[in-house]
């Protein structure tokens, strides 16, 4: 689509979580738009199906949790090409009742959804601090606004890696406006995550590639919902001013 | 790695890697001496492209974008406010922030003469023993423009201009037809392909010239040249008549340093402070204070800022646009129009009505400040296509106008400052024949009170013949101190009308060069 950055194309996709549903649709979508791509994951089976025989699909084993496994796969990644697109997608959805969570099980969430999350970003800056330009793309949910029962773990992990969002936003944006760093919400997919009559993880896949190799500093900070992007809350000034200015702003769109 | 650089001997070392240290460094090396740049802020990132950000306060971020950490506390006219002054301390200093405007002085700003007397008797450097090191530096900063219609001196090294905007050409237009001599400004950018311009924030490649790419990145290219980035100088050491060593501060650690040559480049705050924080018996007035002059004569520029609607439909800034038509008027010391290469973007027209309110009664009503926020979207709406231009005039040195010594190990800067009479009545002359120039143009000044331009400090180190009323020697050393050396804005005895730069790297490759003739002469 006209949207795809070429500078993007150009190097190379490192996406987690990619050996199964959603991580899995979107590193075959963007080897479809004809980037080569890093498909992370634990299971070094499910990712040969992820790759499924495409050349431009890479798996590499690794555990986001575990920082010296994550590591040497950025190694790898590194004999590929320059990084150039990281999707943080990997994470760990336990349904548990909280009798049943020990404060062990609760941390390896966390250290899934928020520390790989982390890791894999502060690993991907290495790489794109020194050529100040990148795309930083985070797969996000709505869980911590209203949390589920029985998901603790994964509402609080999640809610927290939407502040790391912001928090990066705090730290690069004014340094490096061309890494651009945004949330995407793929919506209720019916992948082993979701739920059963959810959207198939391929419609929602080519929304996700197509964000992730738009790159305009403009979208730094900005969350989409599926295909489209949710405005940020306005405050009551805001909106007057907006209202005096005559300001309106069309929502961005994907589709 | 830091230890084999302490433990060696170094040929010079220069404290600071602003335009001043980048540039004097890059010429020792250059000449095959072996140079140590010492710089208080980080290397940071060479892609960065981070603006000079008032809004950021946490120390350690500051820090980390190579902007001075601390606040400055400026008591003026017995009046005190404490801000975030337009400072960097990394790589570069200020000027990896700064606009890249290289204009060169007037002869009269250095020289003594009847029809235009100098409040100093004149630099102990004649223009023209000066003006081929300007030219010079004109040539390192690869500067371009035209040529100053109304100057009856030679420009050399300036590269031709990149085409004006549709704006700044309508603009020069009116202008031309108002009797004005409008050029295009003296730009230290390189005009790469995809030049962004980079006025006001870090130019990620080799394009803006500034102390890191025309100065520390070229010297450390020559092989030469080393740098330790995150190291605070804390004290000169000597013993009355040289320089010995250097304690320095680095991860937590001190550090001792030794160098035939110490070259002072931390700007006209910073070198002071470092001069006046190293009192010993050796030096009981602090280095180079024999004079008790060390950071006094403080100086800034004025910024009297305006706007103009030329009309048309650019709505991009001016920003290539000077004239110096104003620079002397009724035997007056002015200065000269430059545009302020920024937009009349809501962030800057806001930032002025906050002032204007401040200043005015609705300042003591708590919230009234933060109101200003939306009449100042509408300003900006209102302002729509108008271009901003600044007018820098001349301010001169008082001894009661200081910056202080530290106070411990603080980053804070502490200045007094008393805007005299006769700046204010040269600031009403200034306002008037701004005024007047512009006759017939719809224009508003955004300037009510007068606004000092923290940064363009100097004066605080000035050079003069005479060791009683002037730190430094017509050569830039030290009175009484044979291997110290200063190439910041400090050396200036009078602040010019124009912008500091080509003033401070043309008197760094003076020094550099009185550097390399001296060898180890008065060295050991």
């Amino acid at each position: 689509m006209a949207r795809d950055d070429d500078r993007v194309k150009s190097g190379v996709a490192l996406v987690t979580g990619a050996g199964r549903g959603l991580g899995r649709a979107l590193a075959r979508e963007l080897a479809a738009r004809g980037m080569l791509v890093a498909a992370l994951g634990r299971d070094a089976t499910s990712l040969t199906e992820t790759a499924n025989g495409s050349d431009r699909i890479t798996p590499i084993t690794a555990d986001v949790s575990d920082f010296n496994s994550l590591r040497s796969a950025f190694e790898q990644v590194d004999a590929l090409g320059p990084l150039t697109l990281l999707i943080n997608n990997a994470a760990l959805y336990p349904r548990r009742d909280l009798f049943d969570e020990t404060p062990e099980s609760f941390m390896q969430t966390v250290d899934v959804n928020l520390g790989g999350n982390f890791a894999a970003t502060r690993l991907a800056l290495d790489q794109m601090a020194g050529t100040g330009f990148g795309r930083i793309l985070n797969v996000a949910t709505f869980a911590d606004l209203h949390p589920l029962p029985a998901s603790a773990a994964y509402s609080v992990s999640k809610g927290a890696a939407r502040i790391l969002t912001r928090a990066l936003v705090a730290d690069l944006a004014d340094r490096f406006p061309d890494i651009v760093i945004s949330d995407w919400m793929p919506g209720m997919l019916a992948t082993r995550m979701g739920i059963p009559d959810g959207l198939a993880p391929e419609q929602s896949a080519t929304w996700g590639a197509e964000l992730a190799l738009w790159h305009d500093p403009a979208l730094t900070g900005t969350t989409f919902e599926q295909a489209v992007e949710i405005p940020p809350p306005r405050g009551l000034k805001a909106r007057i001013k907006d209202r005096l200015l005559g300001r309106h702003t069309p929502l961005r769109r994907l589709d | 790695m830091s230890h084999e650089i302490a433990q060696r001997h170094w040929d010079v070392i220069v404290i600071g890697t602003g335009i001043g240290g980048g540039t004097a460094g890059r010429a020792l090396a250059e000449a095959g001496l072996k140079v140590l740049f010492v710089e208080k802020g980080p290397a940071g990132h060479r892609a960065e492209q981070t603006p000079l950000s008032p809004g950021i306060f946490v120390p350690e971020a500051r820090v980390a974008r190579g902007f001075w950490p601390g606040q400055m506390r400026a008591n003026v006219d017995g009046r005190a406010t404490r801000f975030f002054a337009p400072l960097g301390a990394g790589v570069g200093g200020s000027s990896v922030f700064y606009a890249a405007t290289l204009e060169r002085p007037e002869p009269h700003d250095l020289d003594h003469s009847a029809a235009r007397p100098h409040p100093t008797g004149g630099w102990p450097v004649s223009w023209a023993e000066f003006a081929p090191w300007l030219d010079r530096a004109q040539a390192l900063y690869r500067v371009c423009g035209t040529p100053d219609p109304l100057s009856d001196t030679p420009c050399p090294n300036l590269a031709p201009p990149p085409p004006l905007s549709r704006g700044d050409a309508r603009l020069t237009e009116q202008f031309r037809a108002a009797g004005l001599h409008p050029y295009a400004l003296h730009s230290a950018i390189a005009h790469l392909p995809g030049c962004k311009d980079c006025l006001g924030f870090k130019c990620p490649r080799a394009c803006k010239m500034d102390g890191r790419s025309a100065g520390v990145e070229p010297a450390l290219a020559t092989g030469n040249a080393a740098l330790l980035d995150r190291c605070t100088v804390t004290r000169l050491l000597g013993d009355g008549m040289r320089i010995t060593g250097i304690e320095a501060r680095r991860a937590g650690e001190m550090l001792s340093l030794t160098a035939d040559h110490v070259v002072l480049a931390g700007g006209a705050f910073g070198s002071p402070r470092l001069c006046l924080a190293s009192a010993t018996e050796s030096f009981p007035r602090g280095v180079a204070n024999a004079s008790g002059l060390v950071g006094r004569g403080l100086m800034f520029h004025l910024n009297e800022m305006f706007a103009i609607w030329p009309g048309g439909d650019d709505p991009s800034p001016s920003k290539a646009v000077g004239l110096r038509d104003l620079y002397w008027r009724e035997g007056q010391r002015l200065g000269m129009v430059q545009a302020m290469g920024v937009a009349a973007s809501y962030g800057e027209i806001a930032w002025y009505l906050r002032g204007l309110v401040e200043n005015s009664a609705l300042g003591r009503i708590p919230g009234a400040v933060g109101l200003t926020r939306i009449p100042a979207a509408l300003a900006a709406k209102l302002l729509g296509t108008a271009k901003i231009f600044v007018g820098l005039l001349e301010d001169l040195p008082y001894d009661d106008n200081r910056v202080l010594p530290p106070e411990g190990d603080s980053d804070e800067i502490a200045v007094d400052y008393r805007i005299h009479d006769e700046l204010r009545a040269r600031r009403r002359l200034f306002r008037r024949e701004i005024g007047r120039a512009l006759r017939g143009q719809r224009k508003m000044f955004l300037t009510r009170r007068p606004e000092l331009n923290f940064g363009h400090p100097s004066g605080t180190m000035r050079f003069g013949d005479d060791p009683a009323r002037a730190v430094l020697r017509g050569d830039g050393r030290a009175h009484g101190i044979a291997n110290l050396w200063e190439a910041d804005a400090g050396f200036f005895p009078t602040s010019m009308g124009v912008n500091p730069s080509l003033s401070i790297a043309a008197q760094a490759l003076r020094v550099a060069d009185a550097i390399i003739r001296e060898g180890t002469n008065g060295a050991r």
